[in-house]
């Protein structure tokens, strides 16, 4: 629904209003329950496309992986009676590779190494149109990324998710360390190198829209996020790879769903959270709750690069690099050992003679401040176009 | 009533003592008194009224040495004040020419009259076109009725009306000390009391006011009008608080009324008195949170209350979202709070009648009072237009964003705005004797930016007119009819391409006809008809600006009558027994034009279901649901302290707030029943004890009560409710149930009042077996979103002198019923929470101290205004009281965070003042 979201965002805004919120870790006496969890979007091209099977696990628990599941079998079921199998990918992924006809219906079929079997409604192929434009504009407040893309007969509802790396500097770039067995400071080699580094993050946001709330099912320029300014991900070079995946009807109320329980609670007018289920059904009893929405489709995906040359100027203020500075005093090659030996203080910038062409000693800064693998990896991605 | 030749005696008499005119409005010229005397001498009084005054007193020095005065007065008559003063001791006063006073002592100069005179049946001191001489009438004898052989007792009946202004006063209670009879003045001022035959001395009281005495000797059925000052307060007087007796004597239970000078004492957010937050200090009233004028009475939804602002209905009843009641103090005399013991004549809500009773204007001269304060600055006049009018105009607005600017300071957010205004018009007109017409007229309009692109907007908008006929003192009728509505807007700007309007509104037009009846002194029946024909445009969303792409949608609009025939008979069967029952039969007709699907019979309505699609031509009965609602209370008297009362009534709702949020949202909207969604009804037993104390200062009461209700709504996972077509497919048929029990001790006289209640209670919810959509909680009992066990309130005031008072009021109850998340799994990237039971958890509990001083400036006469300050803490403590708790993933992780609305002391300052 068009104005949902909006709504959503006046809602948030007015807890800032006069609200106020802390973290809060409340008393809740849990069931430990185990329930399957089903997240695949199984492209028909034969592309690539992965099936993860995990189990939920207790809210207060600090274990960061979920338990998954291994050694299931997983079989796509034409109506015809005819399997396509998927290939078990290793930590619970499920790997699918096939070529399926896009005018029949399927059955996706799970049997856990324990016995128990799952099945899900019956899935229909859906015709996903591709992405027209992925772009930005620059607006008051930094930038906003948008997508158009356009529905047709039979996709109406769209789901966007993206993941988004950036490079960054850190605030005082140094391209030196202090040798512990030289004791002195030398250059660093390529690999070491921590003056220029990138982040990865996933999102949890799920952008959902209907095509059919516009003329010619056009969705003109949907906003994906808005960067702000001052944020880091602009300051240097920005990438952000959007995933488009035309929903069926009834997937779209999970995934809106999910987006509400995750997004829209808390706030004053927040709707009551909603019970999640999707299209997987357990087999031996199906009182025995199982999440999951699987799809069949083709993913359309696209990627855009921004440059801080184009959005110049752009100060980025980072929370981590707060309180940063040079030190005031220069450290003399005598008391590199003294001051350099436990990492704390890096050097920094050299500072030589008029005419030497030995540094005589450094200026230095606090490690977080320099090194920026400690919050990215120096290495680019693959992907990564400079 | 019979004209004899002492009527224009007094006429005469008057005319020379007074030196003022004839008409209501005429004495303006009789200088009025204002001031504090504490414990002064009589000596001291008089010169300071003869410094305020152009009155001079006549006495000898001797006489009043021993005399002190211990009074507070405001704008009163110097006959009030003497009287006040010489009550119970041997002085005597005669008011001669020129403003010249005689005190006397032992004997009254002058102005004593035979006895003789009075052969009359009837009685009226205010037959004197309003001037009287209050001396006269205080010390007086008056001889009513004739006597007749074997009679023992006789009835005595009039009408109490403000000395000040002439209007009826409502509420007054006349009793007599040796027996305690007693009777309380209706509102249009009548009252009767049937006593012994011989002297008595009557007294008077109004709410909070002054006793005023009458000597009388009964020799047969007769009727006294008198005139009762209002605005001397007595500061040694055994107050009688008509409450009080009202408390016990009454048949109904769960009835509260506060009065806005009660209401005005209470600390408030932002200083705005809250005729609405008024009523949460009550037991058996609650609410989910600050952000929510939306209340929950005895375990009831907040839709199932009626607001009802004289006779129109307010659908929103809030400010800012519900920060703020809509309605402005100034305009409301007093608001009546009916959670069981609903009179017939009230119908539609399944919980409560919340009663607005507006204030109409004074007769006497043109007045106004007004207030400034941190948000809102308001102003009222009032008064007469012409012999017979009289009018009340009232309004309120925010005049600055400062306040937002202040937080925005201190919170992060931008571009916020909000601003509100309303305004009130009450009118009243007198025909003769036996005709009152009075208009009502409320208009008000929010208007909110959250963030620089989606405006959200909504007005009320209500009038009303009522004509009064007393056809005899047996028989009074009304006939009432108005229009109200209500409308919702949200523009979203936030790219032109997209940019909507989206909106929903509702339209009702009522006739009433309620006649009141005396039969045989003993029974009083009501009887009526009440016909609503509502109009509801559920939700459209339109394209907004040129180049939006935004395809407009609209829910086809509904409409439906209702008709109400009610009938009830409040019955006295003797001393000990009183009844009263009623019944109101309601007919509902869900009225075409419409489209909807159809389902097979004995379905749920779920989309898989749907089998075809009719459609019903305009004015088409559609569906109809009819049933009686009962209404019965009866007191049983233990004796002149206590009583038990108990109670059975049964309610109909035929329209519903489509809420899927806990409280009370900006995007609720309306839904009629119709052929899937049936009316609510409601059935509540209730059982209590009541009991004075302390000579009526200290009310003390007990009730329990146990409710149950049928077809309520709740929704299915993922239900969408605005711009739904097909609601019925969203929502799951509930059955709820709900009981209590409610303590509540008053003490309202003295210098330290206040009152202390404690409420248990629980509101639990099930979705019907024949559901098939959806059962939450596996078809369970659940706790209802409002569902708090504990519930406790204490109000003190402390009155430190007449112009300094302090209010401390606490309020703690047990955290609201949330659903929290069991366990958590990964999907679309991030971590996420999986609920299981609905309202399974809590939210901490929640306490709350605030703190307010009022101060009143001094009372000078000559002052051009009379003013006072309010100022105070709300959130003393600075708690920070969840509203809500929730998790959000942060970096893929899921964080828990708790939300309070006020997590930090309030601070609050108003100016008020009145001319």
């Amino acid at each position: 629904m068009m104005s949902k979201k909006v709504i959503g965002i006046a809602c948030f805004l007015i807890i800032s209003l006069l609200g106020c919120r802390e973290e809060f870790e409340p008393k809740i006496s849990g069931s430990d329950s185990r329930i399957l969890v089903v997240e695949g979007y199984l492209d028909t091209d034969g592309v690539s496309s992965l099936l993860s099977l995990s189990y939920t696990q207790s809210l207060q628990s600090d274990i960061q992986d979920f338990p998954k599941v291994l050694g299931a079998t997983v079989y796509l079921e034409a109506s015809s009676g005819e399997r396509f199998y998927l290939s078990e990918a290793g930590g619970g992924d499920y790997r699918f590779e096939q070529d399926i006809s896009e005018e029949d219906t399927f059955v996706l079929k799970i049997f856990l190494p324990e016995g128990e079997s799952y099945s899900s409604r019956e899935l229909k192929p859906l015709n996903s149109t591709d992405i027209i434009e992925v772009d930005y504009e620059k607006n008051e407040d930094g930038v906003e990324i948008f997508i158009t893309t356009q529905g047709d007969e039979n996709t109406d509802d769209f789901l966007w998710t993206y993941e988004e790396t950036w490079a960054f500097k850190p605030p005082f770039p140094s391209n030196f360390k202090y040798d512990q067995e030289l004791k002195d400071v030398v250059e660093r080699t390529e690999s070491e190198k921590y003056d220029l580094c990138y982040r990865s993050e996933a999102n949890s946001a799920l952008i959902l829209q209907s095509s059919s709330n516009f003329e010619d099912q056009l969705v003109f320029r949907q906003p994906i996020l808005q960067i702000n300014h001052g944020d880091e991900r602009l300051s240097e070079r920005y990438s952000i790879l959007i995933t488009q995946k035309a929903l069926a009807p009834d997937a779209t109320e999970f995934w809106e769903n999910l987006r509400e329980n995750t997004d829209d609670l808390g706030t004053i007018f927040s709707p009551l959270p909603s019970q999640i289920q999707g299209n997987m059904v357990h087999d031996q009893n199906p009182e025995i709750p199982v999440i999951g929405q699987v799809g069949l489709g083709k993913v359309s995906q696209k990627r855009l690069f921004i440059d801080i040359l184009e959005v110049y100027p752009w100060q980025p203020e980072v929370d981590d690099y707060f309180g940063c500075s040079l030190g005031a005093d220069t450290v003399f090659v005598i008391n590199y050992e003294a001051e350099f030996r436990f990492g704390n203080k890096v050097p920094t910038y050299p500072i030589y003679t008029v005419n030497g062409l030995v540094p005589i000693g450094y200026l230095y800064s606090e490690e977080r401040c320099v090194d920026c693998t400690l919050r990215g990896s120096n290495v680019a991605p693959e992907f990564w176009e400079d | 009533m019979t004209i004899d030749p002492m009527k224009q005696f007094y006429f005469v008499f008057l005319f020379l003592l007074m030196g003022t005119g004839v008409s209501f409005s005429q004495d303006i010229q009789e200088p009025r008194i204002s001031g504090f005397f504490p414990g002064i001498s009589f000596q001291r009084f008089m010169e300071r009224v003869e410094e305020e005054t152009p009155y001079h007193f006549y006495f000898k020095s001797e006489d009043i040495a021993e005399l002190t005065v211990n009074l507070q007065a405001d704008q009163s008559k110097l006959s009030d004040l003497l009287d006040a003063i010489f009550l119970k001791t041997d002085f005597h006063y005669s008011f001669g020419n020129e403003f010249s006073v005689f005190i006397s002592k032992g004997e009254k100069l002058q102005t004593q009259l035979p006895e003789g005179f009075f052969r009359n049946v009837s009685r009226s001191e205010s037959d004197l076109n309003g001037e009287v001489d209050e001396a006269f009438v205080r010390n007086n004898r008056f001889v009513i009725g004739e006597l007749a052989p074997g009679q023992t007792k006789a009835k005595l009946s009039g009408v109490v009306r403000s000395l000040e202004n002439g209007e009826p006063i409502s509420g007054a209670i006349v009793f007599e000390k040796i027996d305690f009879t007693r009777s309380v003045s209706a509102p249009d001022g009548s009252y009767s009391i049937v006593l012994p035959i011989g002297k008595h001395t009557i007294y008077i009281q109004n709410l909070g006011g002054y006793i005023e005495q009458r000597l009388i000797d009964l020799r047969g059925d007769g009727e006294l009008n008198m005139s009762i000052g209002e605005s001397i307060y007595s500061l040694s007087e055994v107050v009688v608080n008509s409450g009080a007796i009202n408390h016990i004597s009454r048949p109904e239970m769960g009835v509260q009324t506060l009065s806005v000078n009660e209401m005005k004492k209470l600390p408030a957010v932002l200083g705005e008195v809250d005729v609405l937050k008024g009523i949460l200090v009550l037991p058996g009233v609650n609410t989910v949170g600050e952000a929510s004028v939306g209340f929950n009475v005895r375990g009831g939804a907040a839709d199932q209350n009626l607001v009802l602002y004289e006779n129109s209905t307010l659908f929103n009843p809030s400010h800012l979202f519900g920060f703020f009641s809509a309605i402005n103090a100034d305009a409301v005399e007093s608001v009546e709070l009916h959670k069981a013991g609903i009179p017939a004549s009230y119908g539609g809500r399944l919980s409560s009648v919340l009663q607005v009773k507006p204030k109409f204007g004074r007769t006497d001269k043109i007045g106004g009072s007004g207030g400034i304060g941190l948000l809102t600055s308001r102003l009222s006049l009032e008064g007469p237009l012409g012999e017979n009018t009289t009018f009340l105009v009232a309004g309120r607005s925010t005049y600055s964003d400062w306040v937002l600017d202040w937080l925005e300071d201190r919170a992060d957010f931008n571009a916020s705005r909000a601003n509100f205004y309303d305004v009130n018009l009450n009118l009243r007109h007198q025909f003769g004797e036996k005709d009152v017409f009075e208009f009502t007229g409320y208009f008000s309009k929010d208007n909110f930016r959250f963030d620089p692109d989606t405006v959200y907007g909504y007005q009320n908008q209500n009038f009303a007119a009522k004509w009064t006929h007393y056809f005899n003192e047996q028989v009074e009728a009304s006939f009432s009819g108005g229009r109200d509505s209500y409308d919702f807007e949200i523009i979203g700007e936030d790219n032109p391409l997209n940019s909507y309007q989206f909106g929903f509104g509702i339209d009702q037009t009522f006739a009433k006809v309620d006649i009141r009846q005396d039969y045989e002194d003993r029974h009083i029946f009501n009887y009526g008809i009440h016909l609503n024909h509502i109009q509801l445009d559920p939700g459209k969303i339109r394209p907004y600006g040129p180049e939006s792409i935004v395809i407009a949608d609209e829910v086809e609009r509904e409409q439906a009558l209702e008709t109400s025939l009610f009938f009830s008979d409040e019955f006295e069967i003797n001393d000990q027994w009183m009844v009263s029952g009623g019944l109101r039969y309601n007919l509902y007709n869900y009225l075409g034009p419409q489209t909807t699907f159809t389902y097979p019979d004995g379905s749920s309505f779920s989309e898989q279901d749907v089998n075809g699609e009719v459609s019903h031509e305009s004015g088409k009965f559609i569906k109809t649901y009819h049933g009686p609602e009962f209404r019965f209370s009866a007191r049983y008297s233990l004796n002149n302290q206590s009583s038990l009362k108990a109670g059975v009534n049964s309610m109909r709702q035929n329209i519903h707030l489509l809420s899927n949020t806990s409280v009370i949202s900006p995007t609720d909207t309306w839904k009629l029943s119709d052929g899937f969604i049936r009316p609510q009804t409601g059935i509540q037993y209730a059982l209590g004890y009541f009991r004075n104390m302390a000579l009526n200062t200290l009310e003390f009461s007990a009730e329990v009560y146990y409710k149950t209700m049928r077809n309520l709504l709740d929704y299915r996972s993922g239900a969408t409710i605005i711009l739904n077509d097909d609601v019925e497919q969203d929502v799951l048929n509930t059955d709820g149930r709900a009981y209590g029990l409610e303590l509540f001790l008053k003490k309202s006289s003295g210098r330290l009042t206040g009152s202390v209640s404690y409420t248990y209670a629980r509101s639990l919810l099930r979705t019907n077996e024949a559901e098939t959509k959806e059962k939450i909680n596996d078809g369970d009992e659940y706790s209802s979103n409002f569902d708090q066990p504990h519930h406790a309130v204490l109000i003190l005031n402390y009155e430190v002198s007449k112009r300094f008072n302090a209010t401390f009021s606490g309020n703690y109850s047990t955290g609201r019923p949330i659903t929290l998340p069991v366990s958590k799994f990964e999907y679309g990237g991030s971590e996420r929470v999986y609920f299981t039971e609905r309202n399974a958890q809590r939210v901490p509990d929640y306490l709350r101290l605030d703190l307010s001083i009022n101060l009143e400036g001094n009372h000078k006469v000559k002052k051009l205004a009379h003013s006072s300050w309010s100022f105070g803490v709300y959130n003393l403590l600075g708690r920070a009281n969840p509203y809500s708790i929730y998790f959000v993933p942060q970096g893929g992780a899921l964080q828990g965070y708790k939300l309070s609305i006020f997590g930090t002391q309030i601070p609050f300052v108003t100016y008020n003042f009145r001319f």
